[in-house]
């Protein structure tokens, strides 16, 4: 795993919201065909670390680089063509469309009629159930609105949006929250077949279980800062389990 | 998990039923309407009168689509009255001076657009509440109004070309209830065929999720609240090409009739959802009750009242009815 070529790297990454430091001086890196997980307390700086990597929030200071390259993620849409999705935590669906008009937010397949975009609705409804299915967690009728789902329906639907594409890196943040112990199997076992197939994966969750199941690294934020980077090898539970809520009394790196 | 999913696939299509009731509370109001009024009335049930009921609504119909889809996204635009009144004004002023239909037309669209934009891009670029936007554009508005009339109504020539749009005919029907039609199947069409209609109710519904799908929210909104002007400016052509008259005074009142309209026919006023064939039976009926009062020779001062009652009456008939059908999905 080593030897694939480096994917994204942020370095010296610092957000603030008002008086709120949320990240100070963040380095990090994630490689090809790597899952890295960020753990970290309520208010450590998970999400907006990930929603700096997707585009949706703008650092005030700090570089990316996007395979060696320097990049500015301006918005969302940028994100998303280089190939970034992401599933948010609040999973970010419009309750008054479809299942299928979610799936397929800003990305409709169209056809043209003169100059205007005309919608395949036809094809956006079967890709939008052959995504779902292929998924295979959980049943959910591509045709109704998001309002009327479940909430593991709600969360499948989240996920399933970060499917429609092939992403080359996915932000997963708190994917299986809202899911049962065998949808949440099924989740994990997703995340390891992405894998496989090279997709970097960012896995954001409280389950360090989970993280330690199928990340290859693990960063743990304290207070909007990195705190320790660590192999899956080098931990534990328990001592993720510290770093997490005692980061200050453990010096960075000691295992 | 398996009994979820036959939930699920028992109710499939509880939104349709949502629409079902509303629309169904509509018609069965403007069949009752109908039926008094007919029968109080010998006037009322004729095909003169329903043609005449059509070209005095197309302005409403006309404004209505844009209103539907305002929204939809969660906005609102109080300023449409006030517009109508601009561009009557404008429309009258030009046609002293200039025989060009078609002149006429583009000036005024492109100033309702021009006002749209104002609006839109307060609204838009700087996050500024719709309400208190168009509120302020709508005083601007009616001043300039004013200011440009000095308080009179300014005549258009009876035989100036651009009557024909308020008062001609075609075809057999009023040239408005044409322009009308072409404007609900345009407008109606553009948005529930294109992916902007699914960009409008996703503005309405989670603004945010919207944007971090990569959509410009801002871009659409703005270019929403410009084609609502354009639309507008449109109605008001008609309006006084109807009336034959530019005047400052016109359209009191006309954004909270066709904002009603929306809500009567199921759009939430809280966005997310357009319901453009909801919006258009709730002027229908709305403009029943006018135009059968009228007919039925009882004071038409009695018109805001019934259309209070028929709002509230729809509303509560709606929820009712939908919470009958949520307590049977529970069972």
């Amino acid at each position: 795993m080593n030897s694939e070529p480096e994917l994204l790297r942020l370095v010296g990454i610092t957000k603030s919201f008002g008086p709120v430091k949320a990240l100070e001086n963040v380095n990090f890196f994630i490689k090809k065909g790597e899952c890295v997980g960020l753990v970290g307390d309520n208010g450590a700086g998970k999400s907006t670390l990930a929603k700096i990597i997707s585009g949706a929030v703008q650092p005030d200071a700090g570089a990316m680089f996007w395979c060696g390259e320097k990049i500015v993620l301006a918005s969302p849409s940028h994100a998303r063509a280089l190939g970034i999705e992401m599933v948010y935590q609040d999973l970010a669906l419009c309750d008054s469309l479809t299942v299928a008009q979610n799936l397929f937010l800003g990305r409709e397949r169209i056809s043209r009629f003169f100059i205007f975009p005309i919608l395949k609705r036809k094809e956006i409804q079967q890709q939008a159930a052959k995504v779902l299915s292929d998924l295979k967690i959980m049943q959910v009728d591509v045709n109704k609105k998001v309002r009327d789902l479940s909430g593991g329906q709600r969360q499948a639907v989240a996920l399933g949006r970060a499917f429609v594409t092939a992403p080359k890196l996915l932000i997963l943040d708190e994917p299986t929250a809202a899911l049962a112990v065998g949808q949440t199997m099924r989740v994990l076992e997703v995340i390891r077949e992405l894998k496989n197939h090279g997709v970097s994966i960012i896995l954001i969750s409280h389950r360090l279980q989970d993280i330690l199941e199928t990340c290859d690294r693990v960063y743990v934020l304290y207070e909007g800062r990195v705190v320790a980077e660590h192999d899956k090898k080098e931990v534990t539970i328990e001592l993720l389990a510290r770093l997490i809520a005692r980061a200050k009394e453990v010096p960075i790196g000691g295992a | 998990m398996v009994e979820l999913k036959r939930k699920t696939s028992t109710f499939f299509g509880v939104p349709q039923i949502r629409e079902f009731i509303v629309h169904g509370v509509l018609a069965s109001i403007a069949g009752i309407l109908i039926i008094t009024f007919s029968l109080i009335s010998p006037q009322f049930a004729t095909l003169g009168n329903f043609l005449n009921l059509f070209r005095q609504i197309a302005p409403n119909l006309i404004a209505s689509v844009g209103m539907t889809y305002v929204i939809c996204s969660g906005g609102i635009d109080l300023s449409i009255g006030a517009l109508l009144a601009v561009i009557g004004v404008l429309a009258a002023l030009m046609a002293r001076v200039i025989n060009n239909v078609l002149l006429i037309i583009v000036v005024t669209l492109l100033t309702g657009m021009l006002a749209g934009a104002v609006a839109g891009y307060f609204i838009s670029f700087h996050n500024f509440p719709a309400f208190i936007v168009t509120l302020g554009t709508m005083t601007i508005l009616r001043g300039i109004a004013l200011v440009l009339t000095k308080g009179f109504s300014i005549p258009i020539d009876p035989l100036h070309p651009v009557i024909v749009l308020g008062r001609g005919w075609f075809l057999g029907l009023p040239v408005p209830v044409w322009i009308a039609f072409l404007v609900i199947l345009v407008g109606g069409g553009f948005f529930t065929l294109t992916p902007y209609g699914i960009y409008v109710a996703g503005i309405g519904s989670n603004e945010e999720a919207t944007r971090r799908a990569g959509i410009n929210v801002k871009r659409v909104r703005f270019f929403l609240y410009c084609f609502n002007g354009a639309v507008v400016a449109l109605a008001g052509l008609i309006l006084a090409a109807r009336v034959g008259a530019g005047s400052s005074y016109v359209g009191q009142g006309f954004e909270l009739t066709v904002i009603t309209a929306v809500i009567l026919g199921g759009t939430p006023l809280a966005g997310g959802e357009a319901k453009l064939l909801g919006t258009f039976l709730g002027t229908f009926v709305l403009s029943l009750v006018g135009n059968g009062l009228i007919m039925a020779k009882i004071s038409p001062y009695f018109t805001g009242i019934a259309e209070g009652v028929i709002l509230l009456f729809a509303i509560v008939a709606n929820r009712n009815l939908r919470l009958a059908i949520q307590r049977q999905l529970k069972v």
